[in-house]
């Protein structure tokens, strides 16, 4: 079996990538769970001073798996009533762990960061992306609530844009992105992403490793980034808005 | 290297280093946190306070020559660190406005400043950044005025990233207030707008500034500076630091 989350480390710069590419590398429980394996290692790693998160093959992550966050069997969910506030509370956790990574961390969004992709995105200290990317938090269209994501959300941009973002729904360009503050370097297209993402990582890499994690500790503390409680709550809330008919109904409708 | 005039309500504090990009000494700090203070007269007379620097810039940060012949100990970075946090925390209790006018450049130490500034002009063009984790400094000194001016994102973003920005940049997250096309427009559009502050009814400038911080949460500024400032000071006589800063002697 292929490893769902594929973990490189070379020298003091680690790359982490979803690995589901057919699915767009949609988080299921089992990507969820390779995160949550490969993060915990990341965090022991000697020596890494950056990690750059990724997807494989052309979307970053298009956000949850849809088959997993049906209930219904019949309508070709998963049958099991407890997955999708499994799926979301995984999530929430796993954000709080890559942002208490002593490792600076990049998100470079290769391709569609949608929903808890692109929350996956704002927990990174910085994001490269390239204009014909798409991010986006498109939940209330589905009859969703983002509230799993929205910390790492108000914390990247402000609680102002946060909420029209957040409540306008939608996806938008690699280049709007950069102009709200989703996105901190945007390259003109997907070939300039590699080059663009290694002069970041060169950035880090020459700087002082115990400099660069004491100031991320710091930010971390000021900003309330070790507050998992936050995030867990939001991933309840998301988990009981999903669970509506209105919601069930909604990603069934997607799924055909 | 520190001058300040008070005239017609209007308190122009200067960086008076201009052969040295106006690098700031421990006794700059010291006469700099001083010129924050309003003693006698002053205390009614003023009404605004204008930073500016004397020269192509207005700040290229700490004299790091003078770190040369540190102990090991590092006691003179110690000193810039705990003295910068000071100064900062003296501007953003100035009972009156504070404009700044960051032409050129504001670099490390010298962008530091701007997080005790009520109002941030600059050129397009103006260097900004905090380049410190190079030299194994971690600017966290800096972290809690930075997110309160530009919020968490743009402040991880910066102090992470030892990359120089633009004052555009800086105007794009809320850093700089003014952005003026050229550098000779810097200092002249700053005297006008600290001239208008003063100008204005003092009780009123007072009460809102005061306010405002207050409702951002100053109250806690004091326990967050302390906590940042320690996790730039314990960095100091560490093997990263001391090895990085003799490399700066060696390329100089």
């Amino acid at each position: 079996m292929t490893d769902l989350a594929k973990l490189n480390i070379d020298g003091p710069v680690a790359t982490l990538a979803f690995n589901r590419a057919e699915q767009r590398n949609a988080l299921s429980i089992e990507l969820l769970d390779a995160l949550h394996v490969k993060v915990d290692q990341l965090a022991e790693a000697d020596g890494v001073v950056v990690t750059v998160i990724t997807g494989a093959g052309r979307a970053f992550c298009a956000g949850m798996d849809l088959k997993q966050v049906i209930i219904d069997a019949d309508k070709g969910g998963s049958g099991k009533p407890d997955l999708p506030r499994r799926l979301l509370a995984s999530l929430g956790r796993l954000t709080v762990k890559i942002r208490t990574l002593p490792s600076v961390v990049v998100a470079k969004v290769n391709g569609a960061a949608i929903g808890g992709g692109c929350g996956l995105a704002c927990v990174c200290d910085a994001v490269v992306t390239h204009e014909d990317a798409k991010l986006g938090f498109p939940e209330v269209d589905l009859g969703l609530c983002p509230a799993v994501v929205a910390p790492w959300l108000v914390r990247k941009i402000g609680a102002g844009p946060a909420r029209a973002v957040l409540l306008r729904g939608g996806v938008m360009s690699g280049g709007r992105a950069g102009e709200i503050g989703i996105a901190d370097v945007v390259c003109p297209d997907r070939d300039s992403l590699d080059a663009a993402t290694d002069e970041v990582v060169r950035r880090y890499t020459e700087s002082g490793a115990l400099a660069l994690t004491a100031t991320k500790n710091l930010l971390n503390d000021l900003d309330r980034s070790r507050d998992e409680t936050i995030v867990l709550r939001g991933a309840e809330l998301s988990a009981g808005v999903l669970a509506t008919e209105q919601a069930q109904a909604s990603l069934v409708s997607r799924l055909r | 290297m520190i001058r300040f005039e008070d005239q017609a309500g209007l308190r122009v504090v200067t960086l008076d280093r201009p052969d040295k990009r106006n690098a700031l000494t421990p006794d700059m700090l010291c006469d700099l946190y001083g010129a924050f203070m309003f003693r006698g007269d002053a205390q009614s007379a003023v009404r605004a306070v204008l930073l500016r620097g004397e020269g192509p810039v207005f700040c290229s940060g700490f004299d790091l020559d003078l770190c040369q012949d540190d102990g090991p100990e590092q006691q003179m970075m110690r000193t810039f660190l705990i003295s910068l946090s000071e100064v900062v925390k003296q501007m953003r209790r100035s009972p009156v406005p504070v404009v700044l006018a960051a032409h050129g450049a504001a670099i490390a130490g010298g962008c530091a400043l701007l997080g005790g500034a009520d109002v941030v002009v600059a050129e397009r063009g103006a260097k900004l950044g905090y380049p410190v984790v190079r030299l194994g400094i971690s600017p966290a000194v800096s972290a809690p005025f930075l997110l309160d001016a530009v919020g968490p994102g743009p402040a991880r973003r910066r102090l992470l990233d030892p990359t120089l920005f633009d004052g555009a940049e800086g105007a794009r997250i809320g850093l700089v207030h003014e952005l003026v096309e050229e550098r000779g427009e810097v200092a002249p559009r700053a005297h006008e707008i600290a001239r208008d502050l003063a100008s204005k009814p003092p009780l009123a400038m007072k009460a809102t500034k005061k306010w405002v911080l207050e409702v951002a949460g100053e109250a806690k500024m004091e326990g967050r500076a302390a906590r940042a400032l320690d996790a730039s000071v314990s960095l100091v006589a560490g093997d990263e630091a001391i090895e990085r800063l003799q490399g700066l002697w060696k390329t100089r």
